[in-house]
């Protein structure tokens, strides 16, 4: 079924940032959330409504690890309400979005522009809203800047392996 | 009334989107900036359990400082007790536990201890280990805790000078777990680098005298009332395995008393 291998691949992935990329501790600014690969990659298919429960389930999941209830969950609930957009923004032919998106449907350059787009937005919510405050708005900001750097050349990394 | 549907069908998906980001937010403001429910949080069995299990396979790798660790405190706390004040003993009391979790590299750093609510831990309750003050709990869960370090941007401390009764506010100015700051120190006062810092006593949580730290350095800039004191901690988070949870048996009637003045 292709649902059960959707599934086992999300919890995989889950793992690995709860096990690993949650433990890094990169000079404190590292912070690479690359479950999000399991939201941006999902196809169009769902209605739009759907799409951004899921976001709120996968968000809270990852809340209940963090300690940080709410805040991955209103990360992924902006990324997937904005997601449809920003694809209809960067890719003319839509036909293949009912499939999973990746570099082999979507293009490498799109799939580059579409992670590049949304990846910091939800680095940047999940980091502020952690900090709850304007003073630590600098490092907020250098906190987004290396974990969203990293994040986005995990998945784009992982997509040209995996889709070639 | 129909234009009203034709509006709320075209953004419906707009609606949802407001709907759940607010719900979030509602959890956010309801949680900020600690996790106080216990089931949604570290201090929920299953996820602490994992945390656990990485650490059994970690805690291999440094034994042998651990276990030197170990040997001194055993030596500090044989000494301790026959110096101890024996009424003292009856009122406080210590659980050990052991750290499953915890984060130092954050502006909101917690942690995770084995103990909860069937050990007789409460929220509350001030958390040591053999160096000095480790934080305050904060949720408990019937078999884990999750901790409030003073390496917490939200975390306050009484604290006072050994040589001298000054009191001052101890807190964490998020960048590095080493070091902490003491405020609310007048500017009159002499305060020099090596001067020892240790909890007043004035709040329940913790006993007087728990050694926090020492003076790293001290700024009064032209015009400042206060000191800007930065103080070196004794405790050394990145490598805080096991804990005492100090358990005051007059914490209930010193807080009652301190609520009915309200």
């Amino acid at each position: 079924m292709d649902w059960t291998k959707q599934l086992g691949r999300y919890v995989v992935v889950m793992l690995l940032q709860v096990l690993l990329f949650n433990q890094l501790q990169l000079f404190g600014v590292c912070h690479p959330y690359i479950y999000v690969m399991c939201l941006l990659m999902m196809p169009i298919t769902l209605p739009h409504s759907v799409d951004m429960v899921i976001g709120a389930v996968i968000g809270l999941i990852m809340d209940v690890f963090c300690n940080s209830l709410g805040i991955h969950a209103a990360g992924c609930i902006l990324i997937m309400f904005l997601r449809p957009y920003v694809l209809g923004m960067i890719i003319n032919d839509k036909e293949r979005l009912n499939e999973q998106i990746n570099q082999h449907t979507i293009g490498m350059e799109a799939m580059i522009k579409y992670v590049a787009i949304l990846v910091p937005i939800h680095h940047l919510t999940v980091f502020a809203l952690g900090a709850w405050s304007w003073a630590h708005i600098g490092f907020v900001m250098l906190e987004t800047v290396v974990s969203s750097l990293i994040t986005i050349a995990i998945i784009i990394g992982y997509n040209s392996l995996r889709y070639r | 009334m129909q234009t009203l549907f034709k509006i709320l069908a075209r953004y419906s998906n707009f609606l949802v989107f407001l709907a759940l980001e607010v719900a979030a937010f509602l959890l956010i403001g309801y949680n900020n900036p600690y996790p106080r429910s216990s089931i949604l949080s570290t201090a929920n069995d299953a996820v602490a359990w994992q945390h656990e299990q990485i650490n059994e396979i970690t805690g291999y790798f440094n034994l042998r400082s651990q276990n030197e660790l170990l040997a001194e405190e055993n030596a500090a706390l044989r000494n301790q007790i026959s110096a101890m004040d024996s009424a003292e003993q009856v009122q406080m009391h210590y659980t050990s536990a052991k750290v499953v979790q915890m984060t130092t590299h954050e502006l909101h750093n917690y942690l995770t201890i084995n103990k909860g609510s069937k050990d007789g831990i409460q929220r509350g309750q001030g958390v040591r280990n053999g160096d000095g003050v480790v934080g305050i709990i904060r949720t408990v869960g019937r078999n884990y805790s999750v901790v409030l370090p003073i390496i917490n941007t939200q975390t306050n401390l009484s604290c006072r000078f050994a040589k001298n009764d000054y009191i001052g506010t101890l807190q964490w100015d998020g960048t590095d777990s080493r070091f902490a700051n003491l405020t609310d120190v007048a500017a009159h006062m002499v305060v020099n680098p090596g001067d020892t810092i240790i909890t007043s006593g004035l709040s329940p949580v913790f006993p007087e005298g728990i050694p926090v730290g020492i003076v790293e350095n001290s700024v009064l800039k032209e015009g400042d009332s206060y000191h800007t004191i930065r103080v070196r901690l004794h405790t050394n988070f990145k490598r805080l395995k096991y804990v005492e949870v100090v358990q005051n048996a007059h914490q209930t009637e010193l807080e009652e008393l301190a609520n009915g003045l309200d």
